[in-house]
């Protein structure tokens, strides 16, 4: 792989991470990263002196850079890279501002043809947000829609989780290396976003996931994909900061509307004030992207299942904002008992879910 | 000249008989105490001497040598005073050397010749009875525990001068007489606290009286101020009223431990003792040199209420997994095993977060790893060990203060009479008496399953991810919500009603893939 152009970009992406304005100011100078590499260190400290220790970091690690073992360390370690002049890499963030110099990855890339939407949120997230991160991602990744986020606590996490039961494709782009878990809680998910989808990160493995990493790595997330959904995001939330790339970007954005007095989402209520689009299902999406919601989805398998009449009456008075049995007596006009045992008939039909400790909402 | 008579001394919750001997025999004028003694036994000759002195007895200035047989067991406590009187008095020819025969003798004694109370009565008497003795002698305030004991005479002495007299007029005692029948039959109309007087909360009151008829464990999850420690506190309520020979091992354990009240016969109710979280694990389960009973054996035939569970020091917590499965704790030391029933039901509280709010995520301030951790902190081994979770909501303004008819404690109790009443004729002559005290294959043999049942309960397996354990549980819980309605055998709506009480597990805390 020595002196090829990918090597060249592979030295340059792991020389400096979290400055892409930097990168490409670079190459424009010296045309490409073989340029960078052979330009003399006191030119460079002279051309570029906002930014000197980046200038001797990138110095510093091109003198015992060796392009051999630096890429058999990629290879042990199952990451690929992918650069800006790869065939494989994303046609869709060719086009952004700043689009990283290289992709650091591990299991695919989403493909280009194929729709692709971004599920984003808050990292503590309540039940509904949580509810509708899986609906959506369960819904979407099962009409084929690769689903994008970032593999944190909260949405993120339950935006991928819900397209992985649908056994869709969903890509993690991570705020540090790629080889590098985080959360750490998010292990399994991590391991299946690997096998059945893929993990990216513009930063070079072994890459602490750092603060200001994470704004930088939101580009990427809508740079990916064609809708960025927002769900609960508070006022001020680092999901805003994704939908304002994205716009910046000419992607539509959609929030999940919540009730007005929620802080969980003030900030989707917000969005929508100031003209996002509201996303109400996941059936609205897809027919906006263009795709018929499949006749075979779930939806449709349960209007045949038969409910008993107390069964029916407990599912019409359960929502997404979770209930429990004694509020649900009230409502149904039946005695605690009964309602206790239409429970279970209903969450083993798969309409309800005991989403914590006799706290049930209907199952989406 | 030689005499002896009986005492007895307390091990762990049983007591074995002790002589007393005494000699007087020319020598260096001295009191001897001799018999592998604690301190406190050996200063009672001295007590002795200044008692019967201030009574108007002078021991002569010989030499007085004192035996407690068997002379290989140490004796502690400070209820060998009396008979160590009793007995040197015999010697001296005070009192007739035979009206020591056939009596135990038990107390204290002050200076003054005053006899003072000592713990344990009902045992000492007990171990008396079993070696064929039927008449004590005991401190007056402890008289009337002593006699609940069938064919028991017990007299209760004041001081050494009325003591003397007892023992010179044997038949003139007046014995001392205890009603258990009648005290049993008064026992249920005093009640403290109701279950009428909780508003709202229905599903937790329902879980209560599911627990209770079954003897299932309790683990109940709330924000803080909902009313978990209420409705704790009133479980004992609607259990049914206790037995004699119930009432007797209760006394027994509370008299060994020195918390009977003094004149108290029988302890009636139902024990509700709820230790605070920085209880140490031998104050819950019991300890000590010579180890005396604890939280878990007090509450036995009642309620252990933990309140903020994962609080619990984890080496506490420990400790209960094993006397909750066989319902009585060993504690082993050199010199012996002691055993200590602990037939308590556990009713724990907790709540759902460090900061109490979860899942109301606008007031929760916990992460998600936070809120896992904290139910983390509670090991899973314990957890097998409760059958019924249920929830305890926060409270509205409208259910606090509203005047609703709630159904009363004594109400409820006579369903769940009846389900034991049931449980005791299925499990007739076995070790078992609870549906929670079932094992896995006693299950499989006294709660069977229809056909219909089987499959809905496959189906919940395989639906909500259920252990072997968990399994069972809803299998035991089913079994005694067919007991409260009287149903001979297990059907769906049961089984339904049961998955509804089954411990949170992971994926409730908001964990995610």
């Amino acid at each position: 792989m020595k002196d090829t152009v990918e090597a060249y970009w592979h030295w340059l992406c792991s020389s400096i991470a979290g400055d892409p304005g930097l990168l490409w100011r670079l190459v424009e100078q010296y045309k490409t990263p073989k340029g960078v590499f052979y330009a003399k260190e006191e030119e460079l400290a002279m051309r570029f002196p906002g930014n000197p220790k980046r200038i001797a970091g990138l110095c510093a690690k091109r003198r015992d850079w060796d392009f051999e073992k630096e890429s058999e360390n990629l290879r042990r370690k199952g990451i690929t890279f992918v650069s800006c002049e790869h065939p494989a890499y994303p046609k869709r963030l060719g086009v952004i501002p700043h689009k990283p110099g290289g992709l650091f990855v591990r299991g695919g890339l989403p493909e280009d043809e194929i729709p692709s939407v971004a599920i984003v949120g808050a990292r503590a997230c309540s039940v509904y947000g949580r509810e509708a991160a899986l609906w959506f991602g369960r819904e979407l990744a099962g009409a084929g829609v690769q689903i994008i986020s970032g593999m944190a606590a909260g949405i993120d996490g339950f935006g991928h989780q819900g397209a992985l039961e649908a056994g869709g494709k969903t890509f993690g782009v991570l705020g540090g290396g790629v080889d590098i878990c985080y959360p750490e809680f998010h292990r399994g998910l991590y391991m299946r976003l690997e096998r059945e989808g893929g993990l990216l990160s513009e930063y070079p493995p072994g890459t602490r996931p750092m603060r200001y990493l994470f704004p930088l790595r939101n580009r990427l997330i809508s740079g990916l994909s064609d809708r960025v959904i927002i769900i609960e995001a508070k006022a001020k939330s680092g999901s805003l900061i994704t939908a304002d790339l994205a716009l910046e970007q000419g992607k539509d954005v959609y929030a999940v509307p919540g009730r007005i007095e929620d802080p969980l989402s003030a900030g989707c209520n917000n969005l929508i004030r100031q003209g996002a689009a509201i996303a109400l299902s996941p059936e609205q999406i897809l027919e906006e992207l263009g795709i018929n919601p499949q006749s075979g989805s779930e939806n449709g398998k349960r209007g045949k299942i038969a409910l008993e009449k107390a069964e029916n009456i407990v599912y019409s008075c359960l929502g997404l904002q979770a209930r429990n049995p004694e509020e649900l007596s009230k409502a149904a006009g039946l005695p605690l008992a009964e309602v206790l045992r239409s429970l279970t008939g209903l969450e083993l039909k798969g309409y309800a879910k005991e989403i914590y400790k006799n706290n049930y909402i209907r199952a989406l | 000249m030689f005499s002896s008579v009986y005492s007895a001394a307390l091990n762990g919750l049983d007591a074995y008989l002790v002589r007393v001997e005494a000699d007087i025999s020319d020598g260096m004028p001295q009191l001897l105490m001799v018999g592998y003694l604690s301190s406190e036994v050996r200063e009672a000759g001295d007590r002795v001497r200044t008692a019967l002195r201030n009574t108007g007895i002078v021991l002569p200035p010989r030499r007085i040598t004192v035996n407690l047989a068997p002379a290989g067991i140490r004796k502690a406590g400070s209820r060998f005073d009396l008979p160590v009187a009793a007995a040197i008095l015999a010697s001296l020819e005070k009192i007739p050397g035979d009206s020591l025969k056939n009596v135990m003798l038990t107390g204290e004694l002050s200076l003054s010749g005053r006899v003072l109370p000592v713990p344990g009565i009902l045992a000492l008497a007990e171990a008396a009875r079993d070696n064929g003795i039927h008449r004590c002698i005991v401190p007056e305030q402890n008289a009337a525990e002593g006699a609940v004991l069938d064919g028991m005479e017990v007299i209760g002495a004041s001081s050494v001068a009325q003591l003397i007299e007892l023992l010179r007029h044997p038949k003139e005692a007046a014995c001392v007489r205890v009603d258990t029948d009648r005290l049993l039959r008064e026992q249920s109309c005093s009640r403290e606290a109701d279950f009428s007087e909780i508003n709202g909360q229905a599903m937790a009151k329902r879980a209560a009286e599911v627990a209770a008829a079954g003897m299932h464990n309790l683990l109940m999850i709330g924000p803080p101020g909902a009313g978990k420690t209420m409705i704790a506190r009133r479980i004992a309520g609607i259990l049914p009223p206790v037995t004699l020979e119930e009432a007797l091992e209760m006394t027994k354990i509370y008299s060994v431990a020195g918390l009977l009240p003094e004149n108290t016969s029988l302890l009636l109710g139902r024990p509700f003792r709820a230790p605070h979280h920085t209880v140490t694990a031998e104050a819950l389960a019991g300890g000590g040199r010579i180890p005396s009973p604890g939280e878990i054996s007090l509450s036995s035939g009642g309620i252990l209420f933990l309140d903020e569970f994962p609080e619990f020091k984890r080496n506490a917590l420990e400790i209960l997994r094993q006397p909750l499965e066989e319902r009585r704790v060993c504690i082993s030391r050199t010199a012996g095993t002691y055993i200590f029933p602990a037939k308590c039901m556990l009713v724990a509280a907790m709540n759902p977060c460090a900061c109490g709010h979860f899942p109301d995520r606008s007031r929760c301030t916990c992460t998600e790893g936070e809120v896992s951790r904290y139910l983390g902190k509670i090991s899973r081994p314990l957890l097998d060990r409760i059958d019924i979770c249920t929830e305890v909501p926060g409270i509205s303004y409208e259910e606090l203060t509203g005047k609703q008819e709630n159904e009363s404690s004594a109400s409820i109790r006579k369903r769940v009479e009846a389900a034991h009443r049931m449980q005791q004729e299925r499990y007739e002559g076995l070790p078992v008496r609870f549906n929670a005290y079932l094992n896995g294959s006693q299950t499989e043999l006294y709660c069977p399953l229809g056909k219909k049942e089987k499959n809905l309960l496959k189906n919940v397996f395989g639906k909500l991810n259920l252990s072997a354990r968990a399994y069972y549980k809803i299998i035991k819980t089913a079994r005694t919500i067919a007991d409260l309605e009287q149903e001979k055998r297990i059907l769906e709506q049961h089984l339904l009603e049961a998955v509804r009480y089954r411990l949170p597990d992971g994926t409730y805390w908001g964990k995610g893939v």
